[in-house]
This record gives structure tokens, sequence and C-alpha cells, in this order.
């Protein structure tokens, strides 16, 4: 991998896969092309080679393909996982089934839980157990692993998983059953808990392996199609894959682990928003990220995103998902930290029986669309109140690829909202809009103010068709100050792709009180890790930044706090109080109080391995050529500024003369950015719209 | 006032919610007991000034409607003596209008320039607060008194000032102080960012705004339940439920309840009920009203906020001395119990007038075994609420894993407790042929069996529904009762229900417990026979099951049809003829 050979991405969406690249003067060339559902494969090559012919560039001089794709989750999503089976500890085998037993909705007798991915007929116990620190209570019985196997043969298995109680104290029963199995059936996909997620509590453990097999050998299949299409087509066949948590790794790799990729898709836009703010020397932002459908967002602090391991799949789209556990499928990988909300532009407005004005969840999609798409939608969406407010063209959007007809915006938003609310039509779509705003930051606020963080300290990057469109309004309800709207943000995950950086983690249990630490205790065990992770990247320990972090807790509590852990390579008795300071002031940043006299114990150990180099190149913007003059219009931007107020629309380039102050309407052709009369905007270097918010203590609430 | 808006109401109504919802993660993440932080049987609210809940995070639902009255007690104790800073505490059923004692109240009253606006209240229930059993829910307490610690409400901070004398005598009262002061210290912080984000949001709609939509709320609840009761149909549902009853030699417990149905109305009442018991599981009023609050939301369909004005269009009464509506000193130590059957009784009245909206009897809320000792020079005391299963519906089979609707609780992971607890969980997880048989099958049993490694302890048990197994629908028949069996070096036993007395267990008893299973719905012998074939090869059902109950006769591994045809006439003549 050397920086002069090119990088192309693309990320496959439901409607369009994105393809991107950086020329080699560091500006963007995108391409949109449709996705085949039947086999994305295909669609993601043919844009690849639409985007060279454009660029007049050949197959050769393709150094790196790197992808992302909902493949892993859609499998989830429909059901069309590998025929799996789950071996497990005798006594045990409904662990899936009695998952946490917590429900995502209250007051829901009809409630229906998720089929366990793995059917009971299909999960089978094995003779063997442990206690909690290893020691062998029942020795591994082979005959009943045969027996399994046996099923296994006889039903036509393709993938297996092992998950035995306690194994991540001692994985010695399942390695051997990993034995037996490769022995019988060679070309199985297997899964061990003990490769996948070495860490304590029976289910997550479970639910996470199972969840590696399901999806195993169809991921599997599609990562072989598309290397196959690549080469095909002239390509490098070996390409690169984005993971839940925002790194890439050779596509051969997440074979193994597909797992792990489950939430790539949204990963890829909040890590290139990370990354286009590190540039833009922003070390702490909201990641923004508003669609048709959902509208997603992520924490940057100190230039890095947040992630947990606190995640379900298929769970649907909830308000206060963290709290809400229960609906989907528990996945204890590390991935980054997005909340996801039911707001998007084809978010359907209604009316409740009480009289209350609600905003989604239930989408228009694209089939049929907003009303004003005249495509047969007859229910009013926040992208018809976007185009009765003047926010969006009302003549076409997308370069004129999609017309738009305000007229049936304006008929369905008076029928549906204004005439039962005895509102005048601007105050209805105004109230669309501000609710829509609302709904969102409670999406932000779950993973700012819920982790103790404050948003008026951070800066928002907004992208994703929607992001320009609400984002001032999303930052004055948070109070945040400055708004950024990068270039390319209607095709930013693609783009976020090439500013990813191979990357992998490891973790492991180790339940020690914090005082009984020493070198000698951690070397061996982090040396593991270390060597796990490099091992996955495919490169030496010497190659590659190595990150260690642990999880504390007070003795008696269960939810534990990540933090960096380096002393970890030559503790001093020094380091320790400098661990328990460190860990105490983040527990009184987010609760509040510190207990002195309590024992802190670690629970956790984690290591981030990371091959720098490729991700660093950053584009620089150049300015599009020659925008057509576009007529100004009457926009409504809330009683606060009175009644319509003339409006400016122009394009990116124009605002390459220094700072303007709105209202201005900034229309390209994959976005719109909304700036309202009050705030200022510029274009830094990078091509960045950077749009300043009046101070809130100046300014006297409408 | 000025006119609503109604955007300006959903926009604040979210922005409670997301002030309750931060309130429940901000104390599950910093608590302490598994009760707490794995089931998460605490819950939060914002109330307004006169302590009308306009918030609840997404926890327990039985606590929805229980504040208020305690809230109400609070403020008439105080009334004039209520400061910035101040930090309340109570759990008294009867002195502080609290549910039982384990379930402490932590409340701190929010001010805006000098003004009490609202109130950061939460309550948690606690992993011990003394008595004379560990986990402080004793079945066998006569009189509250023998329950534990009572605290009447009571600054635990004044004007910002701790009060030591407070905390040390709890510590010294309760058997697991790190655990309690640690979780009242979580309930704390969920106050600390309820106040937090509560100036924030005054702070940018200001004061007089935010008192005004939190007003309209409860009026914009009270239409939508209005609405929803309005289409109802009038008239007078009843149900009669029981609890198996206390100790050896059970008498049962009878729930009579009545649904009327009047207009935009509904009155419930608890008449013919019996009178409180010898026995923990008594409930003051509060929370038979909380329990009822939620199993009539639990069958409105429009998305009702989790506020007061819920509450308006709805009576429920009860004679004083009842189980329902106990007077002091009557025990309620384990009055869970007696809220997942008011619940439950509430339901089989609607199945009446609503037959698609409730299913058939489930289990009956949780199992609650409780062990304590001395492990290892320390005292220990694990409780878990062990859930759960429900009935079949109109057109679905009944789940297993699920818990009540009364309290959305977890399970503690087996690897947890067998790293905390000297305990061992030998077995978890459903057993074949339990489910109650119906068109649509009942949730299947399930076993959780605890092998006891400590030198010697106690063990207590709530469980019911052994002597009134959870009821069918539609000619659905009834689940499976419940089977508690403890194996010890003298032999094995059967454990009553509700265990008055603790028994002594030593290492290497083994403790079993069978869950109840749910009801089924409709004619068994309607049910498909793809399904029938479907549950066999899944283990749910036996083949000898099949063909008993569901006439579904098997050979070679496939359904005979004709002999099926047959068996289900069988069966069907011997049910005409009996």
């Amino acid at each position: 991998m050397t920086a002069s050979t090119l990088r192309i991405a693309a990320d496959v969406g439901g409607t369009f896969t994105d393809v991107a690249m950086i020329r080699g003067d560091k500006s963007i060339a995108t391409r949109k092309v449709s996705s085949t559902p039947d086999d994305y494969s295909r669609g993601v090559v043919r844009g690849i080679v639409e985007l060279l012919e454009v660029e007049g560039l050949s197959a050769e001089e393709v150094g790196e393909v790197l992808h992302a794709s909902t493949v892993a989750t859609n499998t989830i999503l429909e059901g069309k996982g590998a025929r799996t089976a789950l071996l497990t500890t005798a006594g045990f085998r409904d662990i899936l089934e009695m998952r946490r037993v917590r429900v995502p909705r209250l007051y829901d007798p009809l409630y229906r839980k998720p089929p366990a991915l793995v059917p009971r007929r299909w999960r089978f116990e094995v003779e063997e157990r442990m206690d909690h620190r290893g020691n062998v209570l029942t020795a591994l019985d082979e005959t009943t692993v045969h027996r399994a196997l046996d099923a296994v043969a006889a039903e036509g298995i393709e993938a297996i998983a092992v998950c035995l109680l306690h194994s991540y104290a001692n994985p010695a029963h399942e390695r051997r059953i990993g034995e037996i199995i490769r022995e019988r059936f060679p070309a199985m996909f297997v899964s061990l808990s003990v490769d996948i997620l070495p860490e304590i509590r029976e289910y997550e453990r479970s639910s996470t392996t199972a969840i590696n097999s399901y999806i195993g050998p169809p991921v599997r299949g599609y990562l072989n199609a598309l290397a196959e299409r690549l080469h095909a087509a002239g390509l490098p066949r070996q390409f690169f894959m984005m993971h839940s948590a925002g790194g890439i790794l050779d596509a051969r790799t997440v074979m193994e682990r597909p797992a792990q990729i489950v939430e790539c898709g949204p990963a890829a836009g909040a890590l290139g928003a990370s990354k286009v703010m590190g540039r833009a020397g922003e070390g702490d932002a909201i990641s923004f990220d508003m669609g048709g459908t959902t509208a997603k967002a992520a924490l940057i602090e100190n230039g890095r995103l947040v992630t947990t391991d606190d995640y379900e799949v298929g769970g649907g789209i909830s308000l206060s998902s963290r709290l809400a556990k229960g609906g989907g499928y528990a996945l204890k990988l590390p991935v980054i930290d997005i909340s996801e909300v039911g707001a998007g532009g084809g978010s359907i407005v209604w009316i409740d029986r009480a009289g209350g004005l609600k905003v989604g969840p239930q989408s228009a999609g694209s089939v049929p669309g907003p009303a004003c798409y005249g495509q047969g939608g007859d229910r009013p969406t926040v992208t018809d109140a976007n185009v009765v407010l003047g926010y969006l063209n009302p003549q076409a959007l997308a370069g004129g690829s999609v017309p738009i007809d305000a007229g049936l915006s304006r008929a369905v938003l008076a029928r549906d909202v204004a005439e039962p609310l005895g509102l005048d039509l601007d105050a209805a779509a105004f109230g669309v809009h501000e609710l829509i705003t609302n709904v969102m930051t409670r999406g932000v606020k779950s993973v700012t103010t819920y982790r103790g963080r404050d948003p008026r300290e951070f800066t928002m990057i907004a992208f994703g068709g929607n992001g320009g469109v609400h984002s001032v309004s999303l930052a004055r309800a948070l109070g945040v100050r400055r708004v950024v709207v990068p270039p390319g943000s209607g095709v930013f995950s693609a783009l976020g792709l090439l500013y990813a950086d191979v990357e992998t983690s490891a973790s492991a249990a180790f339940l020690c009180p914090l005082e009984k630490l020493t070198t000698d205790l951690l070397a061996p065990r982090f040396a593991e890790l270390v060597a796990r992770a490099s091992h996955e990247i495919g490169r030496s320990t010497e190659e590659l930044q190595i990150e260690r972090r642990a999880d504390f807790r007070y003795a008696g509590q269960a939810f534990e706090l990540t933090l960096p852990f380096e002393e970890s390579a030559a503790l001093s008795a020094g380091d320790l109080t400098a661990v328990r300071d460190r860990f105490e002031d983040e527990h009184e940043r987010l609760y509040g109080y510190r207990l002195a006299r309590n024992a802190v114990e670690l629970v956790t150990l984690r290591v981030t391995a990371r091959l720098a180099g490729a991700g660093q190149v950053v584009s620089d913007y150049r300015p599009a050529q020659g925008g057509e003059a576009r007529p100004d219009r009457m926009v409504h931007f809330g009683p606060a500024f009175g009644g319509r107020v003339a409006t400016r629309v122009v394009d990116r380039a124009a605002l390459a003369g220094g700072p303007k102050q709105g209202p201005l309407i900034v229309e390209e052709y994959d976005g719109t950015t909304v700036v309202p009369p009050d705030c200022r905007a510029a274009l830094d270097p990078l091509g960045n719209i950077v749009i300043d918010l009046p101070d809130p203590a100046q300014e006297t609430r409408p | 006032m000025k006119r609503i808006d109604p955007v300006r109401l959903e926009v604040l109504k979210n922005a409670f919610d997301a002030i309750a919802d931060e309130m429940a993660l901000m104390l599950m993440r910093a608590a302490y007991s598994p009760i707490v932080r794995d089931s998460m049987d605490y819950s939060t609210a914002l109330c307004d000034a006169r302590g009308q809940t306009l918030a609840q995070g997404v926890t327990t639902p039985m606590h929805l409607g229980s504040f208020y009255d305690a809230m109400l007690h609070l403020m008439e104790k105080f009334a004039d003596d209520i400061h910035e800073g101040d930090i309340f505490i109570g759990n008294d059923p009867y002195a502080a209008a609290g549910q039982h004692l384990p379930d402490i109240y932590i409340i701190e009253p929010l001010f805006h320039s000098g003004r009490l606006v609202a109130w950061a209240t939460t309550i948690a229930h606690h992993a011990d607060v003394g008595g004379i059993v560990p986990g402080s829910n004793a079945l066998g307490a006569t009189e509250i008194y023998q329950e534990g610690l009572r605290l009447p409400f009571l600054k635990l901070q004044s004007k910002g000032v701790p009060n030591q004398t407070i905390w040390d005598i709890i510590a010294l009262n309760v058997r697991v102080p790190d655990l309690v002061t640690g979780d009242l210290r979580a309930q704390m912080a969920a106050c600390q960012s309820c106040r937090r984000s509560f100036n924030d949001l005054v702070a940018r709609y200001g004061i007089d705004e935010v008192l005004a939509y939190a007003e309209e709320l409860h009026e914009y609840a009270e239409r939508l339940t209005r609405a929803e009761i309005a289409e109802l149909p009038d008239g007078d549902y009843s149900f009669t439920d029981h609890i198996d009853g206390l100790g050896e030699n059970p008498e049962p417990i009878v729930f009579q309840v009545k649904v009327s149905v009047r207009g935009d109305r509904i009155l419930i009442d608890f008449a013919g009920s019996s009178k409180q018991v010898q026995g923990g599981v008594n409930t003051p009023l509060p929370f038979t009203k909380a329990s009822v609050y939620t199993a009539l939301r639990s069958v409105m369909q429009s998305d009702i906020p989790n506020c007061h004005g819920f509450q308006r269009a709805i009576d429920v009464t009860a004679p004083p001395g009842t189980v329902v509506n106990s007077v002091h000193p009557a025990p309620c130590g384990a009055r869970g119990i007696t809220g997942y059957r008011v619940i439950d009784a509430v339901f089989g009245a609607l199945a009446g007038p609503l037959p698609e909206r409730v299913t058939a009897d489930g289990m009956g809320g949780s199992t609650v075994p409780t062990f304590g000792g001395w492990h290892e020079g320390k005292p220990f005391v694990f409780t878990e609420t062990v859930m759960g299963t429900w009935g079949a519906g109109a057109h679905h089979d009944g789940q297993v894993g699920v818990p009540h609707m009364g309290a959305n609780q977890a399970n503690v992971p087996i690897e947890m407790i067998e790293t905390n607890y000297p305990l061992r969980i030998r077995r978890y997880g459903t057993i074949p042929d339990s489910g109650g048989p119906g068109r649509h099958r009942g949730g299947a049993s399930f076993v959780r069996e605890y092998e006891f490694l400590a030198d010697e302890g106690v063990l207590s048990l709530r469980s019911d529904k052994a002597a009134f197994p959870p009821h069918g629908l539609a000619g659905g028949h009834c689940g499976r009762g419940p089977l508690s069996r403890l194996t010890t070096a003298e032999g094995s036993r059967t454990l009553p229900v509700l265990l008055t007395t603790p028994v002594t267990v030593r290492r290497g008893d083994v403790f079993c417990h069978l869950s109840p299973s749910g009801g089924g719905y409709g004619d068994p012998l309607d049910r498909p026979v793809a399904e029938i074939v479907e549950d066999l090869a899944d283990g749910i059902i036996t083949p000898a099951h099949a063909e008993e109950v569901y006439g579904v006769v098997m050979a070679g591994g496939a359904p005979d049809p004709a002999a099926t045809e047959r068996r289900r006439a069988e069966i069907r003549a011997r049910g005409a003829g009996a």
C-alpha cells in the first residue's frame, strides 16, 4: 500500500451505491449508481468502473478498493442467514431463547420478541462444566459432542456456534470442540465464543457468537463474489472492509469474524466526520447524519469517535435505545456509539386523537416518497414541509433528476395538518420542522448529555441528504454554536471510507482489584491481545500503533468506564494512583460523586492496533466551475423572523469570498444547506461550509 | 394563559421524557445491587411542583402513578420547609405513603429564582433494609415492625448539607450497607442529572412557558385517555383472581374486581376482596392504584404520555383493611405479588369486552428466591426476580423469557451470579409439554436450579399459582402451576409457594424451581397439525403430549392424518360427554 496508488471507495445503501475517490490533486470525484439488491457486488463494480471511465483512468491504476455494505445487517433483518447450530453447556440450551427477559416496549401485552437466530431444534447440549475461575467441574464428554454433530450432519447445518458457560475463564473445552468439528466437517463455518467475545455474561456472548455464525456463510459468499467481480474488471482482488468501530480490515480477515461489520454502514460517515473535523482543527464534535428515514448522531472527543459494545442489531429504531433493550439481538463487539432516531426527509406527519402533532417514525421511504415527488405519496412528510417553507427547491432536487411538485406538498400539509390544528400553512410547516428537530435533539442527547457531555462545548458536522437542511435548527436547540457542512455531504459515507485507517481491537476479561495490579500480571495478557490484533491486521507489532485501555469500576458496580491505560506497559505504585484518579474523575463527571473509600477493580483489558498511513489523506476542495445564477426564494425561518424572508440561493463556491450573513440557501447536487437570517456562513480552506450561530446569551428567545 | 401550540407541547413532552430517561440511565449505571443494575427494579420521574408526574423513565410500569401519593404526603409534612439543596428520603408505606420498605424514595425539589417549580423523584428496590429475613421481603411477618428499617420522609440532605446521622442509621440497620448506600448515591446522581437538564430546559424556554405546557400535558393525556375509554362498551366487567395463600396450609387470598365503564370514565372497585392478612403480601392503596393504571394503559392503543393526566379519568376504590388497601400495621414486604395479581385480575375482567387486546393468563409475576448468609467472613444477600411466561393471544402463541406487564425486569446473568455469590446455577431453560394447550399454545414453564455453596444460610421464596394455575381463554386450557423442590442430604421436599419461614440451606443443597406456564387460547384440537409438527421438531412438546392433548398422531416421524382425525373426534366426544 503506497500513497501514490489510487484508492477508491464504494458504500452500498438500500437505494444508491456511492463511489468516491480522491484525485491526484486531492480533490474529490464521486459517482452515484443504483444499488443492485439481487447481488450488490454488481452495482459496486459498475459504479467503480463508471467513475474510472468518467475520470479517464484505467483499472490498473487502482491500488486499493475500500468497501462498506449492509450485507451483514440485512442478512439478520431479513432472516436470511445460514442454517446455524449452537453447542452449549448441558442445562442451558435455551439461553438464546430466554435472553435477558426485558422487552423494549412497556404496556404491550401483544408484543412479540424476535425469534432466536438458532431455533431450538438446532441448539444442542454437551456434557461439560467450568466454574467462574476456569476450574473444570465436569470434564468434556466427547460422545455428547459427536451426538450433536450427528444431528448437525442430518439437518444440513451450514454454520456452528459454540458457547459454553465460563469459557472466557478457560477456553479448553470450546477449543477441543472446535477441533472435533473441524475433523468431521473441515469446510464448516465455526465460531467459538472465546474467539469472538471472551467476556463474561452468557447471553450476550452466546448471541454475539451465534450472530457471527449465522451471517458467516452469506457474508463470505458476498465478499468472495465481490473479489471475483473486481478481479474480472481488472481491479485488485484484495480489498478492505469497514468494520463497525470505524477501521478497515482486509476482507479475508472479516470473513472469520463477520459480526464486526454489522454496523459498518453508519460507521463510515461518522469516521469521515472525525477525520474532516480533525483536519479542520476541531477535536470535539457531534457527527449528525440525516437521510430519508433516520437521523444518526455520534460523538467525537479529542479527535476520536466514542465507541460502545452495548449494542443490539435489528432492535428497530428507538428514541431511548439505551434503556429500552431487548428488541434485537445482542452484539457485544465495539461499534461506534451511534444513536439513531426515526427522523428523516420521508418521515410521515400525523395527528393523534387528542390533537397532538406527531412526526415519524413511519417513513414514506423512496417509494412512494414524499407527496411532492408525485409518485402517489398521499401523506405529508418532513420533505414536504421543507418544500413549503422554501428550504428545498420547489421545482427539482438532485440537479434536476428528481422533479418536485410543491403544490402537492401544500395540499397535503393543509389538509392533514394546518386545517385540523387551525394553523396557517406556514405555521404548520414550521411546526413540522421544529418537531423533527426536537426528535433528533433526543438522538444527540443520548450520545452527549446521557454520557455527561455538554453539547454546547461541541461543534456539529452535518451530512447525509438532509443534514444541511436541519443542522442549524438542531444546533440551535442544543446550544451548539457552530455547524460544519463538508463537501460531498450527500455521499459522505463513501468519502469516510477513504479516510479510514487499517485498525482492529481485541479484548479479554480480567477481573482484578486495582491495588493488586502489577506489570507481571498485565504484561502477558496485553501481549496476547496485541498478538491477536497484529495477527488480524497481518502486520508485525512494530509496524502498528498500539493503544491500551481497560474497563474499571467500583467493586460491586456492574457498569464499567473504559479509560486509557498506557501505564500498564510498566506499572509503578504512583501509576496506580493516577489510574484511580482518572477513573474517579470520570465517575464524578458522569454521576456527580466519587467514593474515596471504595475499592476500584479492573474488569476488561482492551487493545486497539492501527496501521496508520493511507487514511491520513483528506481531500482538498476545488470549487465547481460556473454555477448558474438561481432565482431568490421567499423562505420561512419561523416566527422569530417574522413572515417570509427574501433569500438568496447560491452554490458552495459563492461563499468563497468571505463570510456572508444569512439568510442563504446553498444548493448543490447532493444536498441543500439552510442558513437562517441570524447566522453567518463562510467557506474554510477545505471547502467546508462553516455556519456560526449567534450567541444565545445575546439572543431573546422567540 | 395564551393559546396552546401543539408543536411546543410535543417538543416539551419529548424534553420531559428525555430527562426522565436520562435519570433512569444514570441510576442504572451508577448502581451497585443486582436488583437495581441488572433487574432494573427502580423508577425515575420528573414531577411538577404539585408532585404530579410529568414523565417517567422506561423502567418499571407498576411505579407509574405511585409517586403521587408519596409526593402529597411529603409536601404536606414539610410544607414551608422545602429548600434548595434539600434531598428527601422515605420508604414507609404508612408514614410516607410508600410501597414496601425495600423501595426507598430519594427526592429532590427543583427551584427557579427561589421558587419550587418541579421535583426530581426516584424510587429503587434495595437489596436489604433489615428485618427478619435477608432481602427484607418476609412473607411471614405479622406486623410491619418486623420488616426492617422504617423511614418517614426525612431530609437526607438539608440546604446542601448531608445528614450523616441518617446515613449512619441506615448503614447499621441493613445487611449489605455498601450496596444500599451505593444505590442511594446512584439515586442522588439521577436527581442531579434531572436538576441539570431541567435547568437547561428552563433557560431555553423560560419558566412560565415550561410550567404552562406541563399543565397542558396533563390535559392532553387526559383527553387521549378519555377518548380511548369512550370507545369501550359501557358496562360492568367482573373477575375473581387469587393468590394461593401463605405458608404450609395456604388459604386463598381473593381479588374481586369490578371494572365499570361509564362513558369516558372507568371505575375500578375491589369490594369483596380478602381482608388484610398476617403476612407480607398486603399492599397500601397507592400501589394498587398504580397496578390498575398499568393494566388499563396496556389495553389502550394511543401513545399516552406517562404523566398524571392519564389517571384523572380513572377511579380506584377498595375497602380499607383489605389486602389491596391495607392499614397500619399490616406487613407488605412482598407486596409485589399483590400488584401483579391486581393487574392479572383487571386483564381477566377486560377479556370480556376486549378479547383481542389481552392474552390468556401468564406466570403471574416474578418468582423471588432470596439466599442469605455469611460466606468467607462477609454477609451476602442474593435476590433475583425470576420471570417469565405469557399466556397465548387470539393470534399468537404465548412466549417464554418475557417479563410481567407490571415490571419490565431483566434476569441476572448466570456467570455474574456465580462470580459474585456462593451459588451455582445448574439448569435454566424451558420444560417440554408445559405450555397451556390451545389453538394458540401458552408459553412454556421454565426451570431455574440453584446449588448453595456456602456453609450455611437461609432461603426465602415468593411464588404463586399452584392452587390457581394460569387460566386459558376461549376454550384454551390452563397452564401449569409452579413446583419448588429443595433437595438436601436428608432428602427432597416441595416448598410452599409463599414460604413464611425461611428454610435453612447448607453446602450442596439444591433448590429447583419450575415456573408456572401460560394459559392457551382457543381449542387445542383446532391447532393446525403443521404447527404441532414444528413444536415437536423443537422439542417444545413430545409425541405423547401431541396425541393426548392435541389429538395429533405421529407415525414414522410424520403425522398420520386418518389417525389424527379419529383421535381428535374421540377427544371431542369425550369432552362433549363430560
